[in-house]
């Protein structure tokens, strides 16, 4: 049930990332399915999130005027990245969260970028510029998309509670001076 | 199904990552090697099954648009009345003494048989979607092969040129605006003709600047002349309206000038655009184009 949840949450976010731009300007700087990549990721399923980074990358530069497998190139590469780092640390709070999803953006431009640079290309605006806007924009709409995704997915959430605040174990303890007889 | 486990599925994981990168690499090669004349399968049906989603929403985002826009409109639209009004008196004065002038501009075109004819047909489209990605100024808009777009067709708007189809699905086509930073295209300033100040007009990768290069130094060139393309690049027709210029750089006797030029399309605001169904002549191969010498020639 959730990789059904999650895979309609990614086709989602392809499509607003194919719409929104026309609607208004600024929501270009909004990278939804880099959002929904890295929730993947953070999920410890390291084989979804780099299939959902490869199959969201090529539907954006399938549109773009960008080279094609660019976009497909640098998600791949932070879903691999961001799986890799939460199955080693546990990154289960929101608050850790956000750098997770700033960090994720900002290598994601860069890798854009700089493989368009290598190949010969050269996009528009200046890369820090751009970058900074990107990534604010996406981390801002990034958490809230990650609080929603997150009651959403209410089995996950309920488990993960339980995660966060562990009962405490009450083992009854031994009767020293039963032992003794 | 074969179930894997956690253990496995980690060993697998890098493999498939190196696989899917070096796939995306190899894609990108291709792609960055035929920017400028090939179009992938994988954009095609993407642009096909995208529109069923960019048309609706921009139909709808319109319609809400302009909805809002006329109830701010009612607001002003007293004050505008008793300004229009006026406005119509005196223009009715000036409407007067132009019938006379249309008259006679009539009675002498008729005098040169001269026919009022557009150069090349002209079919209008709408833009449906833009660049998803912020690094580039593509659009989409809503003609494609079914309606006559070719690969490479000129698309202007009012004013001016905008660039170039890319890409080409049965109902969506993909534009590539002219400041991009790949564009290149044959350019005269003034009037075709009467002006030697030819040169290339490319894209600088900054919205609203081109830059236009290899024009002599030694031309006389002024802020505010207009440029206009001269059809020698195989793609544009000539006399399409390219932009004005807002700097020039002097160039000497040995260095170019370094000009640059505002586009006269909006290229930021634009909603229709029109496709110019324009062909180039074909290019005749170089070895066609020199006769070899024959012995009578000689």
């Amino acid at each position: 049930m959730e990789q059904i949840k999650l895979t309609a949450a990614l086709i989602i976010a392809i499509l607003l990332q194919w719409t929104l731009r026309n609607v208004a300007e600024p929501f270009a700087y909004v990278d939804f399915p880099l959002i929904i990549v890295v929730y993947a990721a953070l999920q410890r399923n390291s084989l979804r999130a780099i299939l959902f980074g490869t199959f969201s990358g090529l539907a954006i530069d399938a549109l773009s005027g960008g080279l094609l497998g660019a976009n497909g190139f640098s998600k791949t590469l932070v879903a691999y990245i961001v799986s890799e780092i939460a199955r080693r640390v546990y990154m289960d709070n929101l608050l850790l969260r956000i750098p997770v999803i700033a960090g994720a953006c900002f290598l994601d431009d860069a890798l854009y970028y700089g493989l368009h640079r290598v190949l010969g290309q050269e996009p528009s605006g200046q890369f820090l510029v751009v970058a900074s806007y990107t990534l604010f924009a996406t981390t801002i709409v990034g958490t809230a998309v990650f609080v929603f995704l997150d009651s959403f997915m209410n089995e996950k959430l309920a488990s993960r509670k339980r995660e966060g605040f562990p009962s405490r174990r009450q083992t009854r303890r031994r009767n020293p001076i039963r032992l003794g007889k | 199904m074969v179930e894997r486990s956690q253990q496995e599925v980690w060993k697998l994981t890098p493999w498939l990552v190196i696989l899917l990168l070096l796939g995306n690499f190899i894609l990108m090669a291709f792609d960055a090697r035929e920017i400028t004349s090939g179009q992938r399968v994988i954009r095609v049906w993407t642009q096909t099954v995208a529109d069923f989603v960019q048309s609706p929403v921009t139909t709808i985002t319109a319609g809400v648009t302009n909805y809002f826009g006329s109830i701010a409109n009612l607001r002003n639209a007293q004050d505008e009345n008793s300004q229009l009004k006026q406005r119509v008196e005196e223009l009715e004065l000036e409407l007067q003494s132009k019938e006379g002038l249309t008259s006679e501009n009539d009675r002498l075109k008729a005098l040169l048989e001269l026919k009022e004819q557009s150069k090349y047909k002209v079919l209008t489209a709408r833009i449906i979607g833009r660049d998803p990605s912020i690094w580039f100024d593509s659009s989409i808009i809503n003609r494609g092969s079914l309606d006559g777009v070719k690969l490479n067709m000129p698309v202007v708007a009012s004013g001016g040129l905008v660039g170039r189809v890319t890409a080409v699905s049965p109902l969506t086509s993909q534009v590539d605006l002219v400041t991009r930073d790949k564009s290149g295209l044959g350019a005269v300033i003034g009037e075709i003709g009467s002006s030697t100040a030819l040169g290339v007009v490319t894209g600088t990768s900054k919205r609203e600047v081109l830059e236009m290069k290899y024009v002599a130094g030694t031309t006389d060139v002024q802020v505010g002349q207009s440029v206009f393309t001269t059809g020698q690049d195989g793609i544009y027709p000539p006399g399409i309206k390219v932009g004005d210029i807002v700097q020039i750089i002097s160039g000497s006797a040995t260095t170019p000038h370094q000009i640059f030029i505002q586009p006269a399309a909006r290229l930021g605001s634009m909603q229709e655009v029109g496709v110019l169904l324009y062909e180039p002549p074909p290019k005749v191969a170089f070895d066609q184009k020199v006769t070899p010498p024959t012995k009578g020639n000689k």
